[in-house]
């Protein structure tokens, strides 16, 4: 079921070949622990991001993935724990107290993020949803926002439309638009909110596709995703969650080939039948 | 009908267009803000203007313009009619409009709003970038058939001594007894008017549903 | 003697205004509900040479002021030597306005009754006219609650137009009282109150009426 594509890809000696020096960490989450009415959905999860990597998050629904991607740009706030951006702390400022809104949209600011119900503007057409933030929280001028997003339109396949409205683009056009969109703002690391889980099943190509070449390019990214082929061929590191724990932590070909736990394999297993 | 008639009609119809015109202004704008301190939730403030809101919906624009304009002298203001026939269609429509400004709020996509957040917009900027110009389209109709509303009501202010389209015919009828045609001509005016905001009204609702898709 | 207590000594004045509002209302209103029911029957299409009409006729009222369709009434009509006082003009006007708003909001709902059930009706060996008022009418009429509640409070405020028309009512006692005893702001008040507690009971008759129709699937509007 899975292509072995093991030169496209990094082998688990490169990844941990490279350096590990603190200022490289793009992504770093300590003792996160958040609930939903009483509900645990995150357990003191900790999971570090190296710049440059790719980390999948899988899971059952309701194993808390979303909320932990979520967490990291602090639209949801967790009860504990910490999470740090390229070495600046977000949601809670020196003094521990939440942060100011300024500040914390500042922070967020260094994080993209890719929806899975793609939330484009509709009262923006799709080059001026690219350029809206870089504009308007960067304070980047109007001719380099719209040079660079044009750029990143062409990355994604989608200059030929920078003129139309999002009603009048498909599911996987709206994504890839989200995505240079995200790209935009120059982010440290990219998360992805299950990004193909709302499109129609030939729709999910052209978008993967698009994430798979930002991989190349180097981008760091965190990826909530079903799509295990992908996950395979994509990740530095794949994360299992369940009912709010981390219990598996591997590179892609441990993970998929030998899982340290009873559990993933009966995940691997189900998905394969 | 003479020329004068004619005249009289004129003024009168000008009379309703400028009162109208100017309390649809301060009423979409007023409408506006209060929606937003309604939206703050902050305590005391937010219960009056339920209450306001309540009243305003309850009470009839005759006796309102009324009330204004006759106890206004007993706090020692001396309001001119026009300024009190403004405020009491303003008042009226303002609590309607706060309404509508304030559904489109509430209706507005909580998706859309984390995408703005995510991209590190300010709740200021998601505000005036974002939401307020897609609640503009989406509130448009509701607006404008709040404006339709106004205009229908506008006559009230007949009551406090001024002559607007309605009360333009029995002013005429005084000169010419013939009360009939000066009415009639009022009605195709009004109807002309009203028509024209039901047609934007339509126009408006075709670009809200291309919003919503 | 304090304001107040001038307006208490007049309570009588108000009293009979209000109970004039209240008789204004209640009559025009019953007679707009009848008249918006009886368009909606002739709306069904048994008489397709007065469909068209009767839309241009609903639509034409709902582009009129209220007031202006009084003056018609009250200044108009006698040019065709019908002469009505003020009362009846006022209470006519109401009526009739009124029943086009009411007609075109169960035109709204009708347009989305489901045709299954008049197939169904039909198929039982309903007449026209038992199955509209058996079954169409009754389902309309309880969807629609909430906007009838809307258009009842709109036709309560509407009955202090008559002031202009010179009926006695409950604005035009106030106004004679502030005249009087020159106490405008709590004459003003205390009717403004009677209005305001009037819409408050019909809020609160129309939500217990929402049980009663809820109870049959009629709560989604």
């Amino acid at each position: 079921m899975f292509e072995k594509n093991a030169s496209e890809k990094a082998m688990p000696e490169t990844a941990a070949s490279r350096t590990t020096a603190p200022e490289q960490i793009a992504v770093s989450i300590r003792h996160l622990s958040k609930s939903f009415d009483g509900v645990e959905v995150l357990r003191d999860v900790d999971l570090e991001v190296r710049e440059g990597d790719v980390v999948t998050i899988l899971g059952s629904s309701g194993s808390g993935k979303s909320t932990l991607l979520r967490c990291i740009n602090w639209l949801e706030q967790p009860d504990r724990g910490s999470i740090h951006i390229g070495g600046q702390r977000i949601g809670v400022n020196d003094a521990g107290r939440p942060m100011p809104v300024r500040e914390l949209a500042r922070v967020r600011a260094r994080t993209g993020m890719v929806f899975q119900s793609f939330n484009l503007w509709p009262h923006l057409n799709v080059l001026h949803n690219v350029t809206e933030a870089p504009i308007h929280v960067l304070g980047k001028s109007k001719a380099e926002a719209e040079a660079h997003a044009r750029e990143l339109l062409e990355k994604v396949g989608m200059s030929p439309k920078a003129d139309a409205y999002p009603n009048t683009l498909s599911g996987g056009q709206k994504q890839r638009v989200a995505i240079a969109r995200a790209l935009a703002m120059q982010p440290q690391v990219m998360l992805f909110d299950e990004p193909t889980s709302a499109l129609d099943p030939e729709l999910v190509g052209e978008v993967l596709s698009v994430i798979k070449d930002l991989s190349a390019e180097g981008y760091t990214m965190v990826i909530v995703t079903h799509e295990m082929a992908f996950a395979r061929a994509v990740s530095d590191q794949v994360v299992f969650l369940e009912k709010g724990l981390i219990i598996e932590k591997a590179d892609p070909e441990t993970f998929f080939t030998n899982p340290s736990t009873e559990r993933v394999r009966k995940f691997l297993e189900r998905d394969e039948s | 009908m003479n020329a004068s008639a004619w005249q009289m009609l004129q003024e009168g119809a000008w009379t309703t267009v400028w009162i109208s015109g100017v309390s649809i202004a301060l009423g979409v704008t007023a409408g506006l803000i209060l929606a937003l301190i309604r939206i703050a939730r902050i305590p005391v403030v937010d219960q009056i203007l339920v209450l306001y809101i309540s009243l305003a919906r309850a009470t009839p624009l005759v006796t309102l313009a009324l009330f204004i304009f006759l106890s206004a002298p007993t706090f020692g203001l001396n309001l001119d009619r026009n300024v009190a026939g403004i405020l009491a269609l303003t008042l009226n429509t303002t609590a309607f409009n706060a309404e509508i400004w304030r559904s489109a709020f509430r209706n507005f996509s909580r998706e859309q709003r984390e995408a703005a957040m995510a991209a590190g917009m300010t709740p200021w900027i998601t505000f005036r970038r974002i939401m307020l110009p897609q609640m503009m389209i989406t509130s448009l109709p509701g607006l404008i058939n709040e404006m339709s509303f106004l205009i229908k009501g506008s006559p009230a202010i007949a009551v406090i001594g001024i002559v607007d389209l309605t009360r333009v015919t029995n002013r005429i009828s005084a000169v010419t007894y013939e009360p009939l045609p000066p009415i009639l001509v009022a009605c195709a005016l009004y109807m002309a008017a009203i028509g024209c905001l039901v047609w934007l009204q339509r126009i408006a609702e075709r670009r809200a549903n291309r919003l919503a898709t | 003697m304090s304001n107040w207590e001038i307006l208490w000594s007049a309570r009588d004045q108000f009293w009979s205004g209000f109970l004039s509002t209240m008789e204004i209302f209640g009559l025009s209103v019953s007679a707009a509900f009848v008249i918006g029911c009886g368009m909606l029957y002739l709306l069904e299409g048994s008489r397709p040479r007065l469909t068209v009409p009767l839309r241009v006729f609903i639509d034409g009222m709902r582009m009129l002021p209220f007031l202006i369709l009084a003056y018609l009434l009250y200044y108009g009509l006698p040019a065709f030597d019908v002469r009505l006082d003020a009362w009846w003009s006022g209470v006519g006007a109401l009526a009739v306005y009124h029943g086009c708003y009411f007609a075109e909001i169960f035109r709204g709902a009708r347009l989305t009754f489901p045709p299954g059930q008049v197939e169904a009706a039909k198929a039982h060996g309903f007449t026209k006219g038992k199955m509209f008022f058996r079954l169409i009418l009754p389902q309309i009429v309880m969807q629609t609650r909430p906007l009838l509640g809307n258009q009842l409070i709109y036709a309560l405020k509407d009955t202090a137009f008559l002031v202009i028309i010179t009926v006695r009512e409950l604005t035009a006692a106030a106004n004679s009282l502030s005249g009087t005893y020159f106490i405008p702001t709590e004459a003003f008040i205390v009717v403004i109150g009677f209005y305001w507690a009037v819409s408050v009971v019909m809020e609160i008759i129309i939500k217990q009426c929402g049980r009663f129709s809820a109870k049959r699937g009629f709560d989604h509007v």
